[in-house]
């Protein structure tokens, strides 16, 4: 079933090149060049997946699992990803995809991101992230939809029926998404098309998934050391591996039939030295703080887990910081 | 052979998101009402970007002219 992983990697892939989605620019624009257009794109997908998300586990046929709180980890690793992601010039999937464009940049910052992931996962940092443990926070859901023992979500700590806090999320995001000026692009695929791709794809995804054992929905870190993990120490490739593989290959397959990959080097060489500390603080962050802008803001926002709304709060701050720093002094 | 009287040219092609848009908006800050910017890029994302960023900051777009595989040069008239 592992092979799932690669046909939704791939559909995932064509998406995000088409969609031009990168959650570094969605965070970034909206204070640099006041535009909103990717933000909205962002909180379109969230809300419908809230919804989609919800649906499946409400017939049964995925359980939903927000990630646990933890509060140390997702503050401080949300910070330094997000810190991390501007350096890079994209975020783990807009580096990603943009490996299958040929962007020589995002080559090096995506492996040296999988690499500092791995270090920090099961490597020469990990026992930091085994200290961070002891801040992790989990409870048993009160609801059918979701696994046996989750982090806490909007529904949890407020005990209610996760319908009501989903449709009130959703509404809000919604609202902001239909009821705001939304900035002028000319795109191959708009907003509200790769929202709602995006909203099709992601319940399918967290139930091919869990088929395999793993039970979430799109991710990019974990593929990330999986990969790494194959490599030098031939193990298994697992699901969301073989989703980031067709991440890869889709962005590539995508971007050849619109002619748009190309080799692409910058001419300042430093560049390359800024994109490697962009890629180890966004592996190090992401690891810390449980997920990056996939695993915890577009999969583990929409299942109202608190982490991933935590952690996404400073995903955003540590963009804006570094975001600030380089390019927002002058306006 | 340049098709316009080009007052300034910037080549950001191969530099990551998004270090085109913001060496545009600087390289315009420091041009007169009337004179030409061109702008060389080679990601597409840039090509839908940035003419909407100069358009909004009151500059007139000329041409995006295709100049190669995945190549263009944005014209830019400074108000």
């Amino acid at each position: 079933m592992i092979w799932t992983g690669l046909l939704i990697g791939i559909i995932f892939g064509v998406i995000l090149q088409r969609g031009r989605i990168c959650f570094n620019s969605a965070f970034r624009d909206v204070l640099i060049f006041k535009d909103n257009y990717l933000m909205k794109l962002a909180a379109l997908a969230i809300a419908l997946q809230s919804i989609t998300l919800l649906l499946f586990a409400q017939m049964g046929v995925i359980k939903l699992a927000p990630m646990p709180l933890n509060w140390v980890g997702n503050i401080v690793g949300g910070y330094i990803f997000g810190l991390g992601m501007v350096l890079a010039g994209g975020c783990a999937s807009g580096v990603t995809y943009r490996i299958g464009e040929g962007m020589t940049t995002s080559w090096l910052a995506g492996l040296i991101f999988g690499l500092t992931a791995q270090a920090t996962s099961s490597g020469l940092f990990s026992n930091w992230r085994k200290w961070l443990t002891n801040f992790s926070v989990t409870v048993t859901p009160n609801s059918t939809v979701y696994a046996p023992k989750v982090g806490p979500s909007l529904a949890t700590i407020f005990n209610v029926n996760p319908w009501i806090v989903t449709l009130i999320f959703a509404a809000i995001l919604l609202w902001y998404a239909f009821g705001t000026k939304t900035s002028q692009r000319e795109t191959k695929l708009n907003w509200i098309w790769a929202a709602i791709l995006i909203a099709i794809l992601q319940p399918i995804a967290w139930w091919a998934s869990a088929a395999t054992g793993r039970n979430y929905g799109l991710g990019i870190t974990g593929g990330w050391t999986n990969i790494l993990s194959v490599y030098t120490t031939n193990k298994q490739v697992n699901w969301i591996g073989a989703e980031v593989l067709g991440i890869i290959i889709g962005a590539m397959i995508s971007a050849i039939a619109a002619k748009e990959f190309k080799l692409r080097m910058p001419k300042d060489p430093k560049t390359y030295l800024q994109v490697m500390v962009g890629g180890a603080l966004m592996g190090f962050g992401a690891v810390t703080a449980g997920g990056c802008n996939i695993g915890h803001f577009l999969t583990g926002v929409p299942t109202l887990a608190i982490s991933s709304i935590l952690t996404s709060i400073f995903f955003i701050l540590g963009n804006w910081t570094m975001a600030w720093l380089l390019f927002g002094r002058e306006r | 052979m340049a098709k316009y009287q080009v007052s300034k040219s910037i080549d950001v092609r191969g530099e990551v998101c998004p270090i085109p848009d913001v060496e545009t908006k600087r390289a315009l800050k420091d041009m007169k009402p009337g004179e030409i910017l061109e702008v060389w890029i080679d990601y597409p994302l840039s090509k839908e970007r940035i003419p909407e960023t100069v358009k909004k900051l009151g500059h007139e777009v000329l041409e995006i002219e295709e100049v190669g595989k995945s190549e263009w040069k944005i014209y830019i008239k400074v108000k």
